[in-house]
């Protein structure tokens, strides 16, 4: 007996509501919420508290202070939950890619579900956080408070696309070994690619090292993320030498924004194009 | 209809099947035997597009198309070995869920969760299932894609005797219904009652396949006659060797191996020695031991 063709945005929202059903009933999404909510509300009271004072800071002190932290957790909790989350166990995928819908379709629409359920923990979140802000101190900096929390699902997006990447057709059995590799490129996109860029322009000459740290914000997510937010938030003042040289390089704001989005919006792509041929060529 | 051509498969050097080149006709329930590491749950996922072939090719239907192809897969159900399920999804939620996939309403769901005789339990947690519920969940899963070609990777290894019933009652349909099953199984039982036709894999290659009716003459050539005599005289028993090499004697019995003509013979040349027979009892080969004998051979 034939089934009936189903179409492809069919099949991938199908697969993203299962997936975000799966995540809003998991106990780390809502301990997510919970973390983002607490962390951000946190950094608006510490503020106040390191000055010997009390209280909330506003919107704009506040999405400045969190932003550092938004780029240390946000990759983080993307790829440990995007490397859980795409590593299922043999029998299930093997069940779910048996089914007459194409391996990317699957994989998508997977990812899918996942951005949208860690982006709804993060709205949550932020935006408990944010209504209590608003309560406390106005609305004056909101705009840079929507500019962090958006950079946060923008990391979303990439690091969970790095993921799909890096788990494309595997399975629990290889879980350990996916989490061990998704902590190291973590390591490497926070901490050690702003070291190892600011060390070697540090050994060249002006211009050379300008030019090296102004492709360092491009091809590194989270420093495209940071520059972009910063812009956001605080407009040039907080730019740094590399920031600036990158502002004058871009042509000011818009080139630079431009610049920016190109970036993430290939550090999205990039690493879904090597999902699905991975996926595609799969032993499962 | 499945046809592996030449198929074989490498995994990291290690060949799990060799140039296997098999079909399986439509409306045959066909058996894959072997040891472990035989190579049949790597066939079976080839068949379910879910092992791309390192050389040759596994098509499914007629003409024939590469498993590997969505399309394909329309026209098969597989169940893998050990199955799992998100354990936060209920059992409705699952079978609704891949009934949606092959774009099929959930209107059969209530018929196979009560044929599976889960029907009591679709509501609750899939976390709450026991290993032989999650089974029978997956065999419900596989019944509601009434799918033309059912891949069954050792289906009732986690059963209990009901769930097993009613993966017999599932075969049973599908052979009614003209649908082609391909099962692996380490259960002989299941093996013997269910198919037309087994294939044995040994080592990734396929070492012996007949038919249910081939099995039944296999089996009565390896059959075993004991007969209780009252005296055996010595040209009596060289008549009966010269017939059954094989007969061994044992104080006032004569056990007599091999086919049912010869063990027949047998007996007729005892009573025209006038030996007197107390009584006797045969019995047909067993497939067990056949399947061993042929695994013994292929190593």
């Amino acid at each position: 007996m034939a089934s009936a063709t189903v179409p492809t945005l069919t099949l991938v929202r199908l697969c993203a509501m299962q997936e975000l059903r799966l995540s809003v009933r998991s106990r780390w999404t809502q301990i997510f919420a919970v973390v983002f909510a607490g962390l951000a509300l946190a950094v608006a009271a510490s503020g106040y508290v390191l000055s010997g004072g009390s209280g909330l800071q506003d919107f704009s002190r506040t999405a400045a202070s969190l932003v550092e932290l938004v780029l240390i957790l946000v990759p983080l909790t993307a790829l440990v939950f995007g490397v859980m989350a795409l590593t299922p166990d043999a029998g299930a995928a093997e069940l779910l890619y048996s089914q007459p819908v194409p391996r990317p379709t699957i994989l998508l629409g997977k990812l899918a579900g996942l951005c949208l359920a860690l982006v709804a923990s993060q709205a949550v979140g932020f935006g408990a956080a944010g209504l209590l802000l608003f309560w406390r101190s106005g609305a004056d900096g909101v705009m840079g408070f929507i500019g962090v929390v958006a950079g946060s699902f923008v990391l979303t997006a990439v690091f969970l696309a790095l993921a799909a990447a890096l788990t494309a057709g595997a399975t629990s059995t290889r879980r350990a070994h996916h989490l061990a590799v998704a902590l190291v490129l973590w390591f490497l996109a926070i901490v050690l690619f702003d070291v190892v860029a600011l060390g070697v322009a540090s050994l060249l000459r002006s211009g050379t090292a300008s030019r090296l740290l102004m492709v360092a914000v491009i091809v590194n997510p989270v420093d495209a993320v940071r520059t972009a937010t910063l812009l956001a938030v605080e407009g040039t003042t907080a730019f740094g030498a590399a920031s600036l040289a990158f502002l004058r390089m871009t042509g000011g704001a818009l080139g630079a924004g431009l610049y920016l989005a190109a970036s993430v919006i290939a550090w999205v792509l990039l690493p879904l194009i090597v999902a699905v041929v991975r996926v595609r060529r799969a032993d499962i | 209809m499945i046809t592996f051509r030449e198929f074989a498969k490498t995994f990291a050097g290690v060949h799990a099947v060799h140039d296997l080149s098999f079909v399986v006709e439509p409306g045959e329930v066909v058996a894959l035997l072997g040891p472990n590491g035989s190579g049949k749950t790597t066939s079976i996922k080839a068949a379910a597009g879910l092992i791309r072939p390192s050389r040759g090719t596994v098509l499914i239907g007629e003409p024939g198309r590469p498993s590997t192809e969505a399309a394909a897969r329309q026209a098969c159900s597989f169940l893998p070995q050990r199955v799992t399920f998100p354990e936060s999804l209920t059992g409705r939620e699952v079978a609704e869920f891949y009934c949606r996939l092959r774009g099929r309403g959930a209107d059969r769901i209530q018929e196979v969760m009560a044929l599976t005789g889960l029907n009591g339990s679709s509501a609750r947690a899939v976390g709450t299932y026991s290993g032989g519920m999650t089974q029978r969940l997956g065999l419900a899963v596989a019944m509601a894609a009434q799918a033309p070609i059912l891949l069954l990777d050792e289906p009732t290894a986690a059963l209990d005797p009901d769930g097993t019933c009613a993966f017999y009652a599932l075969v049973e349909s599908r052979r009614a219904h003209q649908q082609t099953v391909l099962f692996s199984s380490h259960q002989m039982g299941d093996v013997e009652r269910l198919a037309d036709r087994f294939a044995v894999l040994v080592e990734g290659r396929l070492v012996a396949s007949f038919t249910a009716r081939e099995l039944t003459t296999h089996l009565a050539d390896r059959g075993v006659m004991k007969v209780t005599v009252e005296e055996l005289p010595h040209d009596a028993l060289t008549s009966v060797r010269s017939l059954a090499p094989k007969a061994v004697v044992a104080a006032d019995q004569i056990i007599v191996p091999g086919a049912a003509s010869v063990r027949l013979a047998v007996l007729d040349v005892l009573r025209e020695h006038g030996v007197g027979i107390r009584g006797w009892s045969a019995e047909e080969g067993r497939l067990d031991a056949f399947y061993r004998e042929l695994v013994g051979e292929a190593r």
